[in-house]
């Protein structure tokens, strides 16, 4: 579903992104570990576009990114790691307006079953997203990813800095989604979450994919020795 | 989906104070401002019509006389004000509004508004047209400077393109969600205009044609501001630094802009002084005939030259009184300088007007508030078209009292008196200003320049937006 061929991406010179070769199938969930500026985010913004690589191919559902951007995106969703709606309209404008611009339409009421099962309480769902925690603004994002129906998840850090229980709630909607067939890209600091979560876990320094593993190969313990060695 | 934008950016903007607490400012300011205008309107309306009567009654209640002294005992010619005045004042309280008509001389007009104000009406008035050019584009970069800007900083642009949604239709989106608050706010203000300029009864008869037309050059103005709002924002890093450039554009755009244009233009074709001007006709006057002195190298010409075409040999032979005939060649000569002089005042007029039209390229208030007067009937063009049709109306009527000077009476009887009922008979000055047709015609360059700082702002907005 998602694949990335000898993809680099260059800044002035610098090698941010270096021959990355990755794929993620459907019901896989991907988490790319790495300290900060080790290319997690790069290649995150290389399969929305937001960004042109230097050389490579990205391709989600067997299309080239760069040749149908907007077709892409119609069979993604993207959760940052601020989730930041509008403040000043309801999580359910906020659902209604992020999955209109994809092209889907919704009644109200189905709207709210999918925040619903999101795990977003009944009550919030007509309150201004200004009074929502992070864990709540995630939760409408995952009920966009719902709506959309979309075939990829792209995540860049969404679990950083929710509470512990939030963050499981997080994690259960993803392997629900990953059951569902929906391939998962996700950029992480948490080993937890991705040796919990995650069906392969690529470790990345200085924009080069050092390791790549599948989760069910490595405990935690095993996991934070092997990422701890490579940042050293 | 621009429903969908469009709906989401109303949301928005209603929902925060800044909008509704700037709106009903705004809002409460043209009330008053419309209101203010309205009483002022009708005040000089009265005023205009009370004067207008008792001039007619003071010239019709002459007595028998020479009509050659009526000439001299003179009227006065009223410039009209029109219902649009109400909305753009222009250069109305400048300009005069009335022009004393006596045989010889072309007044110029008379009894500014502005010269029976106090020193605090330089800080400047509430009117509408200050509220339509000034404040309104305000309230447009106050809607449109974070259009953009808000996105990025809270990370909502990056959700946005991931729902692959085409700039193009984000960027339409935005426009709308600008303008079409501020689009309803302005056909508020002119509703409320239309409707209280339709009741003014004998104060003026509103043509709504213009009053849309006057209404369609201010949307195109604010649809201008809010494709800079949004270019700016699109381009900025922050909505601080995007506020502080619309801010800078607005005081460029219509506070230097046209001062500058004001200056150049003096600079660049400078009217002549007063005592110039008039030393410049008496100049003229003095090489040809003025009809008055019969001894002059002008007058004996033209006295051989009538007795000749009238095979006579002395004045007395004429079938009509030489001395009005002569009288009424002086005025058409007089007339003759006076068309001279003030064509070259004209001509000036239009270097300014052309250097002024220049200018409007570098920003949208000049051709729209050039427009604007020329719809309400307050630009000068519109006041030479007024001082010209009181020119010809004081010809005329000098004619009149020569012709029946000239026709009943014989040569060298000064002591000749015309009824008074032909002070009656001379029908009374009245003007008609030029018809929108002519009005749209003669501002062809102002809508082209509107209609250029319309295609750029939109080519602008689509082109700024490859950057988000």
């Amino acid at each position: 579903m998602l694949h990335a061929e000898n993809l680099t991406k260059e800044y002035d010179g610098n090698r941010a992104l270096d021959a990355l070769n990755l794929s993620v199938g459907a019901g896989d969930i991907y988490c790319l570990l790495g300290a900060n500026g080790a290319g997690k985010s790069t290649t995150i913004n290389l399969f929305l576009n937001f960004i042109k690589p230097t050389a490579g191919l990205v391709v989600i559902d067997q299309m080239d990114v760069n040749k149908e951007p907007l077709k892409t995106k119609e069979v993604i969703a993207y959760i940052p790691e601020n989730l930041n709606l509008y403040g000043e309209l309801t999580g359910l404008e906020n659902l209604e307006y992020f999955v209109g611009l994809s092209g889907k339409k919704y009644s109200r009421d189905h709207l709210s079953d999918y925040l619903n099962e999101a795990g977003l309480q009944a009550n919030a769902h007509r309150q201004r997203v200004k009074g929502y925690s992070k864990g709540m603004r995630q939760k409408v994002g995952i009920a966009i990813a719902l709506a959309k129906r979309a075939k990829a998840l792209l995540l860049d850090e969404p679990t950083s800095g929710l509470d512990p229980k939030a963050s499981n709630e997080f994690s259960e909607l993803l392997v629900k989604l990953s059951d569902q067939g929906v391939a998962t890209l996700m950029a992480t600091h948490d080993l937890f979450r991705a040796k919990e979560t995650g069906t392969d876990i690529g470790i990345m320094k200085a924009g080069v994919l050092v390791e790549q593993l599948s989760a069910d190969d490595i405990n935690h313990s095993d996991l934070e020795k092997l990422y701890l060695a490579h940042m050293n | 989906m621009q429903k969908l934008l469009v709906k989401k950016e109303l949301q928005e903007i209603l929902r925060s104070g800044q909008f509704r607490i700037a709106g009903l400012i705004v809002l409460l300011l043209t009330v008053i401002a419309i209101f203010i205008s309205a009483g002022y309107y009708r005040s000089v309306q009265q005023q205009h019509a009370q004067a207008q009567s008792n001039e007619r009654n003071v010239w019709e209640s002459q007595d028998d006389k020479n009509p050659h002294s009526a000439a001299h005992y003179g009227t006065y010619a009223f410039k009209p004000k029109y219902p649009l005045s109400l909305v753009d004042q222009g250069v109305d309280k400048f300009v005069g509004i009335s022009i004393f008509l006596e045989a010889h001389s072309r007044n110029e007009a008379q009894y500014m508004a502005a010269a029976d104000q106090t020193g605090l009406a330089r800080f400047g008035e509430l009117t509408p047209d200050f509220i339509l050019l000034f404040i309104m584009p305000l309230l447009v970069i106050l809607i449109g400077h974070n259009a953009f800007t808000r996105e990025k900083e809270r990370g909502t642009l990056n959700l946005i393109k991931s729902q692959g949604l085409s700039l193009h239709k984000l960027a339409m989106g935005k426009w709308l969600g600008v303008f079409i608050p501020v689009a309803a706010l302005t056909l508020a203000i002119f509703l409320l205009a239309g409707i209280l300029l339709s009741s003014l009864g004998d104060f003026g008869e509103l043509s709504w044609t213009s009053l849309l037309m006057m209404l369609l050059i201010y949307l195109a103005y604010y649809a201008i501001f809010a494709c800079v709002s949004l270019i700016i924002s699109a381009l900025s890093k922050s909505s601080g630094i995007s506020l502080v450039s619309l801010l800078a554009f607005w005081i460029i755009g219509c506070l230097a802009v046209p001062k500058a244009a004001t200056n150049i233009a003096e600079l660049k074709y400078p009217y002549p002084a007063k005592q110039a001007f008039d030393e410049a006709v008496a100049y003229d006057k003095s090489q040809g005939l003025d009809g008055h002195d019969p001894w002059s190298k002008a007058a004996k010409k033209l006295e051989e030259e009538t007795l000749k075409a009238y095979n006579v040999s002395n004045l007395q032979e004429l079938p009509f009184n030489y001395d009005g005939y002569r009288m009424q060649k002086g005025e058409e000569h007089e007339a003759e300088i006076y068309f001279k002089h003030y064509k070259e005042l004209k001509s000036i007029h239009e270097q300014q007007t052309g250097v002024y039209r220049g200018l409007t390229l570098l920003s949208p208030y000049l051709p729209v508030r050039f427009l604007s007067m020329s719809l309400a009937h307050t630009d000068y063009s519109t006041h030479w078209h007024f001082s010209d049709a009181a020119e010809n109306y004081r010809i005329g009527l000098q004619q009149a009292l020569n012709e029946n000077f000239a026709d009943n009476s014989e040569y060298g009887n000064w002591a000749y008196k015309a009824d008074k009922a032909l002070w009656s008979d001379i029908p009374a000055f009245s003007y008609a200003p030029p018809e929108l047709s002519d009005v749209l015609a003669h501002n062809g360059q102002n809508f082209a320049v509107i209609s250029g700082w319309l295609i750029l702002a939109f080519a602008g907005l689509f082109l700024s937006t490859k950057r988000l």
